[in-house]
């Protein structure tokens, strides 16, 4: 049986825990802000330069230029977006489970060997373990986001492709919902996939002047779609980072808080118990004095 | 009639998304106007000027530092890689652009500084900065 001291130290435990798990959800919330407001302003460039690349490249356009050169899926490098912290709910775990999933399904079915590029602290840890081959890893960035990371990983990616050492380059990482909600993606980055011009638009595929030509256009396009895309993908993933936390503390929060009042309910209950014994004690003493 | 849509968009945000009568582009290869029914284009463009005039024959001015253009079926969409109209430039900043470019360029001891990017740097500068003039001209 808990004696009155230690509920009383446990209750004080977990009230620190919970202003520290509230502390933590507020400066989420407020890097929330921050983060949800780049992501939203990074989408429509995004999907507009990849929209404007699914009018401008066609099929016969993939020997052109060397980054659209398709090959046979021997080597794929598959590039993984965790979080460089933890304690934020699912989030980690999640994409995990997804490189996880993709390696072991979709690749080993095929028969392509798998490299991988760990962004964030959380999954280089768990794959450092593992007997994948890891390509690089990119550990901090996302404490101060900015167009620079975004260089170094195309950089990392672009060189790896032309010079051959893999034939596919796959991303898995969070996709910004909502605050509350986040959904794993696995998108593949390079070959650039073309949508097949989705159906309704190739019936109006236009004959379109091209200025200075396709090719030049293509490669000036081209690294700029690239970089639009990780850039695109480290915010969403910042975001969703932050948005998982902030739910993730918000519950531990009211979690602490459920114990506390529960605690405090039997602590009283024992003191309680305990002043009642001694009064039964003290008046039955009296008792047994006035007797004789 | 047809309208002619516009939508500028850079990588920081949706600059500007309208209907207009008229955008004149600074073309890697000339620069060109584009009217309503305007043949479908997809082309680059330069560090330069584009000049918009809008539904109610207003005119603005917008700095660029390059990026590219499509037009189909009335839908002009600009990629800029920089972007700002003529109100925003932030003249200071574009000061401090061009002298540090141009100290990059005098420092002849370090090797590794790109020469070409410098220049390219001066030349951003530079059309912010004459747009800038041109600005507090007509407002003053």
């Amino acid at each position: 049986m808990a004696t009155l001291r230690d509920i009383k130290l446990r209750i004080n435990g977990i009230k620190n825990t919970s202003k520290i798990t509230n502390a933590m959800k507020m400066v989420a919330a407020a890097k929330l802000r921050r983060a949800q407001a780049r992501v939203i302003n990074a989408r429509p460039y995004a999907h507009k330069i990849s929209s404007m690349m699914s009018h401008l490249v066609t099929e016969e356009d993939y020997a052109l230029v060397p980054l659209l050169e398709r090959r046979e899926t021997k080597n794929v490098a598959v590039v993984v977006l965790t979080a460089d912290r933890g304690l934020c709910g699912a989030f980690n775990n999640n994409i995990i489970k997804e490189t996880n999933r993709v390696i072991d399904e979709d690749l080993s079915s095929i028969g392509a060997k798998t490299l991988l590029l760990c962004v964030g602290k959380k999954g280089y840890d768990y794959f450092k373990k593992g007997d994948i081959p890891l390509l690089d890893k990119m550990i901090g960035v996302f404490s101060s986001l900015d167009l620079n990371t975004t260089n170094l990983i195309s950089e990392v990616l672009v060189s790896g492709y032309l010079q051959k050492k893999f034939d596919k380059i796959i991303f898995v990482y969070n996709e910004f919902k909502s605050i509350i909600q986040q959904k794993v993606v696995s998108e593949t980055f390079l070959p650039v996939s073309i949508e097949s011009a989705n159906e309704k638009e190739s019936s109006t595929k236009a004959n379109y002047i091209y200025e200075p030509g396709k090719k030049e256009i293509l490669e000036y396009l081209l690294p700029k779609h690239l970089s639009a895309q990780i850039w695109r993908m480290l915010l969403e993933s910042n975001a969703s980072e932050q948005g998982a936390r902030m739910t993730a503390m918000d519950n531990a929060t009211t979690n602490a808080k459920d114990l506390i009042r529960s605690l405090t309910i039997t602590y009283n209950k024992e003191r309680q118990a305990a002043i009642t014994k001694e009064i039964l004690e003290i008046v039955s003493g009296a008792n047994a004095l006035s007797e004789n | 009639m047809a309208e002619l849509n516009l939508e500028i968009t850079s990588p920081e945000k949706t600059v500007f998304s309208e209907i207009v009568t008229s955008v004149t582009i600074p073309g890697t290869e000339g620069s060109f106007q584009v009217l309503v029914n305007h043949a479908p284009i997809i082309s680059t463009f330069e560090i330069g000027t584009i000049k918009i005039v809008s539904e109610n024959s207003d005119v603005q001015f917008c700095a660029t530092a390059g990026g590219t253009i499509e037009v189909l079926n009335n839908k002009i969409l600009i990629l800029a890689d920089a972007i700002e109209l003529i109100k925003d430039i932030d003249v200071d900043r574009a000061k401090s652009a061009k002298e540090r470019a141009e100290k990059r360029i005098s420092d002849k001891e370090n090797k590794e500084i790109d020469v070409e990017r410098a220049k390219a740097a001066i030349k951003r500068a530079e059309n912010r900065l004459i747009l800038a003039e041109m600005y507090l001209k007509t407002i003053s």
